[in-house]
Parts: C-alpha cells; sequence; structure tokens
C-alpha cells in the first residue's frame, strides 16, 4: 500500500502505498496509511542497538520483568488498539507486543511458528492449510488459545468491511476441526499464505463483549508478551510485562511507555538529554548528529520491506513508447539522486524487491543494477527525437508530500529541461495524489513517484505494482503497463502465475523473467528503500531492528532490558 | 446594566461572524481534492467498505444537505464525529483544550511581563542605549519565526545542556502518580514548569516583540501630552508621573493589540505544539487537515473562530473599562 503519513503497520496492511516519512514502519505496513522505511546496515537480525549486556544473557531473560522500563519516542500518536480494525503503524508497533499470530518472522523475513505448533500441513494444490496451536498457548486473562479463536480473527476483518479486509481476503472458509486444529481454505492457491498467516491472533469472546474496550486498549487482551495497561491519545501508550506469558522467553522489560514526537530534532534531543532510552526514524541530516554528538547513544538500522520508485504513465502520452522511456532514464543519475536525498537513511534499491526479499531468494539483483543508464541528455534527446516527442511537450511529474520523493521528481525533471524539454514537478496532499496518480490520464501526469510496502513476499511488491487484474489495474497501479504491449501483458501475467505457484523454483523463475522485463521495459525505475532506523542508548541492551516488525522486544533470539544506573 | 447589555450585543453581533467562519470552513474544506474514505482505508478499498464508511459520515448525502445538517448539529452541540479518531469532535477538543489554553495564557503573561517594562524603560530612556537595546530585541521576536526560536531553545538548553526537558506540556493540577519523578504536588508544579518555559518563550516571543513596541510608542505618546509636561513644571517625579499618570492611558493601544494578537497566537501554537511534541488544539488541527478529517477540521476551526470573537470582545470591554471615555452606550 502507498505510505501516507507514516502509519505502518508490522503486521498489518501487507500491500500498502507508503505514506510515511521514512524509516520504521514500512514493516509491514502495505499500504497506505504511512509508513516508515527500513534498512540495515549490517546483517538483517543482528540489531547494534547499543547494548552492553550480550545478546545471549538477555535472551534467557530469567523472571519477567526484571529489567526496567523502556521508554520509547515513536514518530506518531497511536490512535486504536484492535488490530482487527487499526490502519496505522504507530497503533501496531504497540500491538504487536501485546497481540501474537499462528506464526511470526524470525530475525529477518522468514516465517516461523509462534503460537502454531509447527509447520502447517499444506494440501489440495496449495489451497488447504490445517495448523494447529500450541498446547499451553493462553491469552493474558488466561484463557486458552483456541481454534475457534483463529477462526474469529481472520474472519474479522472481511465480516466487518475493515480496512484490513484485503489481508485476508484470499481465505474462501475457515473450519475449526477441533479445539486446537484449524484448517483454512482458499479461494486459489496462494504462494504467499505463510505470510498472511502471521495475522493476529485475538480472543472472540472479550472482543465481542465490548468492541469499544477492546479498540481503546481497556480490554485488549492477547497472548503476547506484553498487557495493555494505559492509553492517553498524544501522549503516551503503556505496557507492563504479562507476568502470565505462556511462551518463552519471559520479557526482560517490566514496562514500555512509548510517547509521540513528531519533530526530528526534538526527537534526537530526547534520546541526548536521556527523555527517552530508544527514539525511531533518524532523518538524514540527523545521523551524524546522533553518531558524533551523542556519546551514549548508537544506531540501530535495518532495510525495511519496502520499495520506492518513479513510474510512468504507459496508458496516455509519450511515456507510453519505450524509447522515451528510457530517454528519461538517460536524463539523470539515480545512482547520485538516491545519495544526495536519501542515504544514509535508505539504499538504493535496483528492482522492485527489498534486499532482504531479494537475498533470500537469491534473485539476480547484480544483473538488475545494470539496467539503469547514467545520465547522458544527448541520448535523451537522440531518443526523444526518434519517438517523435515534440519540442514543446511539456512533461508532468506528480510527487506525494514527501521531501525524498519530491527530490527524486525534482532531479528527473531538471534532467528533461537540460534536454531541452519542458518539465514541471507537483507536490499533491495525499487525498489528491491518491485519487490522481491511477487516472491514467495524461493530463494527470506522465511520470509519478511512490513507494510502497508489503509482506516479505516478491508478490507483495510485483502483482500491486504491474497490475495484470482488475484488482490492480487503477487501484494500485497507475502505470497502466500490463495493457501497453504483448511483452508487457506476458511478464505481468507471470506475476499472477507465480502468486498461484506453490513451487519455490518455479516461483523464482516466474519472477525473474517478470522483473526482468519490467525492468529493461521501464515501466518503473527502482529508486531505493528505507531503513527501519532507531537511535538507542547504550544502556538499553539486545535491541533488534527488525526488517517487517520494525523492532522486536522478547523472542528467542532477543529480549530487550534497561540498565541504567 | 449598560455593560451587559453591551456584552449581550457584542456576543449576538458575533453570531453571523461565526456562522461565516462556518460556511466559509465547511465549503473550503470539500473544495480540497482528495478523498478521505481513500486516506482512511487505503489505495484499494471496497466499494462496501467505502460507502459503509460515506454512509456512517454522511458523505453519501449532497453538499447543502450536509452543510445545513451540520448548522443544526452546531446548534446542538454537536460537532459530529472524527473520521480519524472515530470519536465525538467534542470530546477531542476537550482533551486538547485546556492544553492550549494554559500555553496562551503562559505566552501571554510572559510577553506582558517582559514587554511593558521594556516598553516603558524604552519609552523613558529614549535613544538611549536601553532603548536601542529594546528596539533590537523587538525586531528579533517580529522577525524570527516561533519553530526556530523553539528548536534553537532545544538545541541549546535541552540538547547541548541538558537543563530541561524538550517535549510535552505537563498542567500543573495534574496528579503525582503521572508525573514521572513527582512525589507531590510542588514537585508536579515546579516539573510543570520546566516543561513550560521553552514553549512559553517560544509562542511569546513575537507577541512580546509587537507588546514592546506598542507600548514603547504609546508611552512616548502619553509622555509628550500636556498633562504630563504640567506635571513636570510642579516638579512631580518621572517615575511618579508615569505610575500615576501615564501608565493607564497609555496601556490602551496595548489592549486592543492583545485581543488580536490572539490569532497569531493560535497561528504559532501549532508549530509551537509540533516543535515541542504538546498535545494541544494546534496538532489537533494539524492532524485533521492531514488526514482530510472533515469533523473535526470543522470543529477545530469552529473553536478558533470562537476564540478570536470572544478576544476581540473582551477587548472591546476592557477598553471600555479602562478608557474611562468610552461609554458602554455608544460613542464617547
Amino acid at each position: 500500500m502507498s505510505d501516507k503519513h507514516r502509519t505502518f503497520h508490522s503486521k498489518l496492511n501487507r500491500r500498502r502505498v507508503l505514506q510515511g516519512l521514512g524509516g520504521v514502519g514500512i514493516a509491514g505496513l502495505a499500504g497506505c496509511a504511512g509508513g516508515s522505511d527500513s534498512e540495515t546496515e549490517g546483517q538483517s537480525g543482528t540489531g547494534t542497538g547499543g547494548g552492553s549486556a550480550t545478546e545471549d544473557e538477555s535472551t534467557d531473560g530469567g523472571s519477567s520483568g526484571s529489567g526496567g522500563s523502556l521508554r520509547m519516542a515513536l514518530v506518531k500518536s497511536p490512535i486504536e488498539f484492535d488490530p482487527i480494525v487499526l490502519n496505522d503503524v504507530p497503533s501496531s508497533q504497540v500491538v504487536d507486543r501485546v497481540v501474537e499470530g499462528l506464526y511470526t518472522y524470525d530475525e529477518g523475513t522468514g516465517v516461523v511458528p509462534l503460537l502454531a505448533d509447527g509447520e502447517p500441513t499444506v494440501e489440495n494444490g496449495g489451497q488447504r492449510y490445517t495448523v494447529t496451536i500450541q498446547d499451553g498457548a493462553t491469552f493474558s486473562n488466561g484463557d486458552p488459545v483456541t481454534a475457534s479463536d483463529v477462526k474469529y480473527s481472520f474472519e474479522a476483518p472481511v465480516d466487518e468491511q475493515t480496512p484490513n479486509a484485503s489481508e485476508v481476503n484470499m481465505v474462501d472458509s475457515i473450519t475449526a476441526v477441533d479445539e486446537k486444529t484449524v484448517q483454512f481454505d482458499l479461494q486459489y492457491p496462494f504462494a504467499a499464505f505463510m505470510n498472511t498467516l502471521t495475522w493476529y491472533v485475538v480472543p472472540q469472546s472479550v472482543r465481542e463483549e465490548d468492541t469499544d474496550a477492546f479498540n481503546t486498549g481497556d480490554a485488549l487482551v492477547g497472548s503476547g508478551p506484553f498487557v495493555f495497561e494505559e492509553w492517553q491519545e498524544g501522549n503516551f501508550v503503556r505496557l507492563s510485562a504479562n507476568g502470565e506469558y505462556w511462551g518463552d522467553p519471559q520479557p526482560n522489560l517490566s514496562e514500555i511507555e512509548f510517547v509521540p514526537v513528531e519533530e526530528a530534532t526534538t526527537r534526537v534531543t530526547t534520546l541526548r538529554n536521556g527523555e527517552n532510552d530508544v527514539i525511531e526514524e533518524i532523518p538524514p541530516q540527523q545521523y551524524t548528529t546522533v553518531r558524533n554528538s551523542i556519546s551514549d547513544a548508537s544506531i540501530s538500522e535495518v532495510p525495511g520491506i519496502g520499495y520506492f520508485y518513479a513510474a510512468f504513465n504507459c496508458n496516455e502520452g509519450p511515456t507510453t513508447d519505450p524509447l522515451v522511456r528510457e530517454g528519461i532514464d538517460y536524463a539523470f543519475d539515480m545512482d547520485q539522486a538516491v545519495s544526495n536525498y536519501v542515504e544514509p537513511t535508505g539504499v538504493r534499491q535496483y528492482s522492485p524487491l527489498p534486499s532482504a526479499v531479494a537475498e533470500d531468494w537469491g534473485f539476480p539483483v547484480d544483473q538488475w543494477s545494470q539496467i539503469p543508464r547514467s545520465k547522458d541528455v544527448d541520448q535523451t534527446k537522440a531518443l526523444f527525437d526518434e519517438a517523435g516527442v515534440p519540442d514543446d511537450y511539456s512533461f508532468r511529474i506528480i510527487v506525494p508530500p514527501d521531501d525524498k520523493r519530491q527530490q527524486i521528481g525534482i532531479t528527473i525533471s531538471n534532467g528533461l529541461q537540460e534536454a531541452g524539454w519542458d518539465a514541471s514537478v507537483q507536490r499533491l496532499d495525499w487525498g489528491a495524489f491518491l485519487e490522481q496518480y491511477l487516472t491514467g490520464n495524461e493530463d494527470d501526469y506522465n511520470v509519478y513517484t511512490l513507494g510502497w510496502s508489503g509482506t516479505p513476499d516478491p508478490d507483495a511488491f510485483t502483482y500491486y505494482m504491474f497490475g495484470a487484474t482488475e484488482d490492480t489495474l487503477g487501484v494500485t497501479d497507475g502505470t497502466f503497463y500490463h495493457d501497453s504491449s504483448e511483452q508487457a501483458a506476458t511478464a505481468t501475467e507471470k506475476f499472477v502465475e507465480a502468486r498461484r505457484t506453490n513451487d519455490q523454483a518455479t516461483r523464482k523463475q516466474l519472477y525473474t523473467e517478470g522483473i526482468t522485463t519490467v525492468l529493461e521495459d521501464r515501466a518503473h525505475l527502482p529508486a531505493y528503500n528505507l531503513k527501519n532506523s532507531f537511535g538507542v542508548k547504550d544502556y538499553v541492551s539486545d535491541w533488534h531492528a527488525h526488517p517487517v516488525s520494525s523492532f522486536t522486544l522478547a523472542t528467542d533470539y532477543n529480549n530487550v532490558s534497561v540498565n541504567q544506573q | 446594566m449598560g455593560r451587559l447589555r453591551y456584552t449581550i450585543s457584542r456576543l449576538l453581533q458575533s453570531v453571523p461572524v461565526i456562522v461565516g467562519v462556518i460556511t466559509i470552513t465547511f465549503f473550503l474544506t470539500d473544495a480540497i481534492p482528495g478523498d478521505p474514505v481513500s486516506i482512511m482505508l487505503g489505495p484499494s478499498p471496497s466499494a462496501q467498505q467505502a460507502a459503509a464508511i460515506r454512509a456512517k459520515f454522511g458523505l453519501d448525502q449532497p453538499l447543502y444537505v450536509r452543510y445545513f445538517n451540520y448548522l443544526f448539529d452546531v446548534l446542538r452541540l454537536d460537532l459530529g464525529t472524527s473520521l480519524y479518531y472515530q470519536v465525538p469532535v467534542t470530546q477531542k477538543i476537550m482533551e486538547r483544550l485546556p492544553v492550549t489554553m494554559y500555553l496562551l495564557l503562559a505566552s501571554f503573561t510572559f510577553a506582558l511581563v517582559t514587554a511593558v517594562p521594556l516598553g516603558i524603560v524604552s519609552a523613558k530612556r529614549r535613544n538611549q542605549p536601553t532603548d536601542h537595546i529594546s528596539r533590537v530585541v523587538a525586531l528579533f521576536g517580529v522577525s524570527t519565526p516561533s519553530f526556530w526560536i523553539g528548536l534553537m531553545l532545544i538545541i541549546v538548553f535541552s540538547f547541548w545542556l541538558g537543563w530541561l526537558p524538550a517535549t510535552n506540556i505537563i498542567l500543573p493540577w495534574t496528579g503525582p502518580a503521572n508525573v514521572d519523578g513527582a512525589s507531590n504536588q510542588i514537585e508536579v508544579i515546579i516539573e510543570s514548569l520546566r516543561h513550560l518555559v521553552m514553549p512559553m518563550i517560544t509562542l511569546g516571543t513575537l507577541q512580546m516583540a509587537a507588546f514592546t513596541r506598542i507600548e514603547r510608542s504609546s508611552m512616548l505618546e502619553v509622555l509628550g501630552e500636556e498633562y504630563v509636561k504640567l506635571a513636570r513644571a510642579y516638579g512631580v517625579s518621572e517615575s511618579k508621573i508615569v505610575r500615576k499618570h501615564a501608565f493607564r492611558n497609555a496601556q490602551l493601544p496595548l489592549i486592543t493589540l492583545v485581543g488580536l494578537q490572539l490569532t497569531s497566537a493560535l497561528g504559532g501554537a501549532v508549530l509551537t505544539e509540533t516543535v515541542f511534541s504538546i498535545n494541544g488544539m494546534g496538532r489537533l488541527i494539524i492532524t485533521a487537515i492531514q488526514n482530510q478529517d472533515f469533523q473535526l477540521v470543522m470543529g477545530t476551526t469552529l473553536v478558533f473562530g470562537l476564540a478570536f470573537v470572544i478576544g476581540v470582545i473582551i477587548t472591546d470591554l476592557s477598553y471600555a473599562y479602562v478608557d474611562p471615555r468610552v461609554s458602554f452606550d455608544g460613542g464617547e
């Protein structure tokens, strides 16, 4: 989904236009409610969060809540806490500590059992998944997690038509086989369904008793290592350790307080003066400050699951011609633009796939990185002349209200002007942008810049970007590339085929072929991905920036504690 | 009795202004490009989802119907439900208003307490170094954006020196249990003041500068009046002249300006609250606009409009009270 104003969910909104400003939160926000971005300097899963304790030491945390209290600055305030309905990143960042899913992510993007007893049984050509819930898994109120709760949690978003319906609407029917076994029958074989199985599980009886209180947190119950304590909208959210947590390890932290601090300089200041122990999303100009001026803190970062790009209108106007798209590629240097305006908060990305996904699958990123052109405006002129672009043509570039994406648009515009063509950049508010970039009208745009976040599977970054179906053409895809040529149709149909295929090797082949065609055809010009970045005080141990979940606090690979004197 | 009648008459006169504010804001908000439902639901909501949201918030009705519905709702003090927060707009406003009122009160107090003496001293010592310094201070205050002042204060007093907290405002009547490190009400008040200092200066600097300039020029004018010259001729000391004869008369233009400055202060509050992460009306209106939360934009604008109208009325009443030449029956 597109990222609007930084709203990310770690498990939410697998597909989102990235509206956020940056870093943390892309993770999992698939759509439009603003997100954050992330990126890892080191290896995924090895958060550099300045901890003095060794990871191993803290992971085994002894008694629950012996590791102090943590105060963390988020960019925005959470506004609701019912995972069935919440649709913003800050809210999900809180809820992810309280509510669990059948599966979760490992240190990187791999899906591993959480409430589930092991891997699901997959039958019926990939259309039936059967999952067994662990014995002993309980909600914080002591009730066992049952198959009925799972069924309810996956059905509620669709039944109630919440903004999260699209997360689970590929499921045709769910059957509670017995108390601990749940069976999912899908409408079609959906290769990325393991990611769907990370969806939240809530206790049906508690939520139905008072949905309003569940959403305000007063009655929020989950099976996670923390429980909800108090919320003052715009001021703070407080969680405490779940003393009866069924899982392992018990959380080290006794309490976490999330506070919103929107202004970046102020946020960094609160790290320096100790008002907050951890802050999220460090803007590019503040990296040096955190690294050099705050002696007792460091930056923990990991590339998120996001994708920022420039895209062409392949439906109307000169950009329907691949020659013109290549000419525009020659008009500027994306490497330089990313270096100037995005780094160090983001990294150059050469394909629609976030680095974590591309690495996991072993895609030919090196080959794809050779596709973009270096700047050569003479080539732009030659290609435009060959394509017959009128000398007085004025290109229209639309960008969302985000400085980085605006700078990419301006860089393209400058290159076109250098080549001798007029080009304008129009920065639109989110509401206007989300309407305009999907029209396919030449009068509305020739080029747009946008971002996308999704689950860590190639499907999330191909199907929705190059829509070969009515679900995506003009809905999430403003290029209309699929309709622009036979070659385009063939390539994009591979993405549809790949999502309905369960064989990993076949999927990889289909994605490789499809993405290569799309890149060579320049439907998009991939730009960058952002990092989930955090400033972390040295007395915070075992902090882990996570590509999907933004950050993790108590897992089998990290267990955060605060060792303040 | 005359004063009461005058007050009621001024309040009645403000009704068309408020209706005008509602009308203009309503149609302008509607004219903003984009669809709040798409912001709320993301790029690919189902038709059912979108229709349900539109029906819930009355967005499926014709514009004129929505307008009159809104007017009637306002008469019943019902400002609708926030699209973004999904709670009544009045609830959000009541949560946020005390914080902004506290900040405004503090910043105006700071501005007046510093501006009045500065203006008087400046006038008494015209063209002397004190006067020059005061004018430079006033010029700086008028010409410097409040957000920049706020960021500089944060960088110096929070980032470098670590003396003051950079975020939030604590209301002095907050219970000790809700304030970190406070065990009694005295400590809460101290903590409240620590949190207040920088936002107060940030928001109050512009007012302080404007008040200083008006106080100086007004005092200069009064000190040049015939009755002041007469007092001097009788050998009355300069300080007594200022205290007994000039001070009250010199405040009339300042009183007028205080009311008019309320609007710029409300604008400044938006920036100040953002910089210091203060949970007040300023941040609320920004959130409303960013999310095209129609009802919340209307509600917050209405409050701002009301605040301005009330400010003007208070100014008028104060003026009449301070200046004996002004009567409540009209005319002088």
